[in-house]
């Protein structure tokens, strides 16, 4: 219990960063999507239900913070976290967080993420999907799985420690 | 129950993923913006795809039900119609009666017939127009067909006509086409009768015979009715000539008070003249 508060409150935090501090890290109009590595890294260590559930509620979090279009990131971020789900395995958590395989992992559902994400923000934009997908979702996947180098090393480090 | 308890367990993850996936969903669908907008307009497409796939395989209860709707809007449309159709007759008639109207520059009164005898030797009308309306003894009636008589008794409000059809009406009339004069009268039966009309004369079936200048109390070139016989007896001075009248007088319903046809100067003087003799 004292665990999942634990991951309420950094989640929140998340929010906040995600929200507030992350458009300084801005390259081309592509900011990382730190909320999908959180998401990840919940899945990864507490199971698909637990990815799915956070998923949501994350997505939630941050469709509320922004206000700009309600249930888009819910719903990207529910699918993202039960894909991430699919590699959790309790007997390997640390060897996966600490290793290429977390970057593998965020590549992968950072990029179904943002073909979710894209596919319904193109609708009547105007904006080509396939056009959005390789131009933003793609430099957005490689840019939110470069930061993953950041928690993998940490997560190496203490597992080497 | 606990068989069911027991599946959604054993897929918790996936229930959990469409409960959530639905809940965003109904969320996106609260949004109001372009980009849900076009997700509505993609998906009704789509679901219209489907249903225009799946409409040919009949629904019977919906034929059922759709025939009972249709039969129903048929019977609605057939009272319209003739609802519309009585009201073009309305029409029709109306119009009839106002350019009769401004066809005659006499002063005209337009009533409704409110009783009517027809079966009599003395056949009448009542109409709605009386005394304080101007209606007067012997002013004449017509409608849009022609002569229908002239008003016997007036009170306040009501008047009775004296119809052509009456045994008591005569009036001077005359030929149209070779203004041949006569007297028309009833004959009691189906037509009326031109007489005074000398074997000499030049009057033919389909000839029309109106209300000719000599009489004083129906104003001139009114139509009375169409000659449909005429006949030449042996010893006999006069043709009998038919007359069939150009009012239908079963279906009258509207009519005119002629109010001002007389000429009072004329009629003080054949008075005088009468005197005289």
């Amino acid at each position: 219990m004292t665990r999942q508060i634990k991951f309420f409150l950094l989640s929140v935090l998340f929010v906040l960063i995600q929200s507030q501090i992350m458009r300084l890290l801005t390259l081309e109009g592509i900011t990382p999507d730190i909320l999908t590595i959180w998401v990840v890294y919940l899945a990864l260590r507490e199971g698909q239900l637990a990815g799915t559930l956070w998923g949501f509620s994350l997505g939630l979090m941050f469709d509320l913070v922004t206000g700009s279009f309600i249930g888009l990131s819910a719903l990207s971020k529910t699918v993202a976290g039960f894909v991430a789900g699919y590699f959790f395995n309790e007997n390997k958590t640390a060897l996966t967080l600490g290793s290429y395989r977390f970057i593998v992992i965020v590549l992968i559902t950072s990029l179904i993420h943002n073909t979710i994400y894209f596919f319904v923000f193109t609708q009547g934009s105007g904006i080509g999907l396939l056009a959005a997908i390789f131009q933003v979702g793609l430099a957005t996947t490689f840019y939110t799985a470069t930061i993953t180098l950041l928690p993998m090393f940490a997560f190496s480090r203490r597992r080497s420690v | 129950m606990q068989r069911f308890l027991n599946i959604l367990a054993l897929f918790k993850e996936y229930v959990a993923l469409v409960l959530l996936v639905i809940i965003s969903l109904i969320l996106l669908g609260a949004n109001d913006n372009v980009q849900v907008r076009a997700i509505r307009s993609s998906t009704i497409g789509v679901v219209g795809f489907f249903q225009r796939a799946l409409a040919v395989i009949p629904n019977v209860f919906e034929l059922k039900k759709e025939n009972e709707i249709l039969r129903q809007l048929n019977v609605n449309l057939s009272d319209e119609v003739n609802r519309l159709r009585e009201a073009r007759l309305e029409n029709i008639r109306l119009r009839n009666l106002l350019g009769l109207r401004e066809q005659h520059p006499l002063g005209l009164l337009a009533g409704d017939v409110v009783g009517k005898s027809l079966h009599l030797l003395r056949n009448t009308i009542t109409v709605n127009l009386g005394e304080s309306d101007g209606v007067k003894a012997d002013m004449p009636i017509i409608s849009e067909g022609g002569l229908v008589g002239r008003i016997l008794l007036s009170s306040r409000h009501y008047a009775i006509g004296q119809l052509v059809l009456n045994k008591d009406f005569r009036a001077s009339a005359k030929i149209q086409r070779s203004r041949v004069d006569g007297i028309i009268a009833w004959d009691g039966e189906d037509f009326l009768r031109l007489n005074n009309v000398a074997k000499t004369q030049d009057v033919r079936p389909g000839d029309v015979v109106m209300t000719s200048e000599y009489s004083n109390i129906y104003p001139p070139n009114i139509e009375i009715g169409i000659v449909t016989k005429v006949t030449e007896k042996p010893g006999n001075l006069f043709k009998e000539i038919e007359v069939s009248p150009s009012v239908d007088f079963s279906s009258l319903e509207q009519i005119f008070v002629v109010t001002a046809s007389s000429d009072t100067e004329r009629d003080d003087l054949e008075r005088k003249a009468v005197r005289t003799r």
